[in-house]
């Protein structure tokens, strides 16, 4: 979606956690949800 | 939903207020996601930076990963953060943009603005700014921002496509973008989807 919003050079990092020992973590872990950091650049 | 999107935009709208009112109010509460010290060292933020901050700026902080890991700000650049809650993450960007640099964090909470608010006038920051909105409209002006930030905020909206299409407004050409948020690796079913409950629980 960044790119179809004309972002480019789009980076993610690596899956964080996010909702380990919190009580979210059941309902994350049956989806696989992490966080992710996201990098995008408007062009020049 | 006629228009494509999966649930209704304002009423999704209301209910991530009411949970993110809550977390203003009460940031040691019990909610589905961790918050505030814990959570910033769990997602892998500056140890220094964050020890050095006041647990007002902290508490409330409720992100799901690090907007700073893959790039860093640099000094004096401008940056606007969507969905700015407590404050936390224009506090680091604070730091990191330095005098010459600005800070504008954008809510829709009354409650979390008045919390970043009261914080940056006790932490004597001339960087930082709060403005009330929502992040498919933006109150800032085309083409001014260096940097747009944001963590965990973008996926409780149902326009997605909106918010980006702000970010691309507000950012000068060659502005990035770098937020954290979070993504499923499994598929969510469709009937899930539509259910505005589960989007904040």
């Amino acid at each position: 979606m960044l790119e179809q919003s004309g972002f480019v050079d789009v980076r993610i990092g690596p899956p964080v956690d996010t909702f380990g020992d919190a009580s979210g973590e059941s309902k994350a872990r049956l989806f696989e949800v992490f966080g992710y950091a996201f990098l995008a650049y408007k062009p020049k | 939903m006629s228009d494509g999107l999966l649930v209704d935009p304002l009423a999704l709208r209301e209910e991530v207020k009411a949970k993110y009112r809550a977390v203003a109010v009460n940031p040691h509460g019990s909610y589905h996601f961790h918050t505030g010290r814990p959570l910033a060292q769990r997602l892998g933020y500056d140890e220094v930076v964050v020890a050095a901050l006041p647990d007002s700026a902290v508490e409330a902080f409720a992100g799901v990963g690090n907007p700073f890991s893959l790039d860093v700000l640099k000094p004096g650049e401008h940056v606007v953060d969507l969905g700015s809650g407590g404050g936390f993450d224009c506090f680091v960007a604070s730091g990191q943009v330095g005098l010459k640099g600005f800070v504008v964090g954008i809510d829709m909470t009354e409650e979390m603005l008045g919390r970043s608010r009261a914080t940056a006038m006790a932490m004597g920051l001339d960087n930082v700014e709060f403005r009330q909105g929502v992040i498919e409209d933006l109150p800032i002006e085309d083409g001014s921002a260096d940097v747009v930030i944001s963590n965990g905020v973008i996926n409780l909206c149902a326009d997605k496509r909106r918010v980006f299409g702000e970010v691309m407004r507000v950012l000068k050409p060659g502005g990035r973008l770098q937020f954290a948020d979070i993504a499923n690796g499994k598929e969510i079913p469709a009937g899930a989807l539509r259910n505005i409950d589960l989007w904040t629980d």
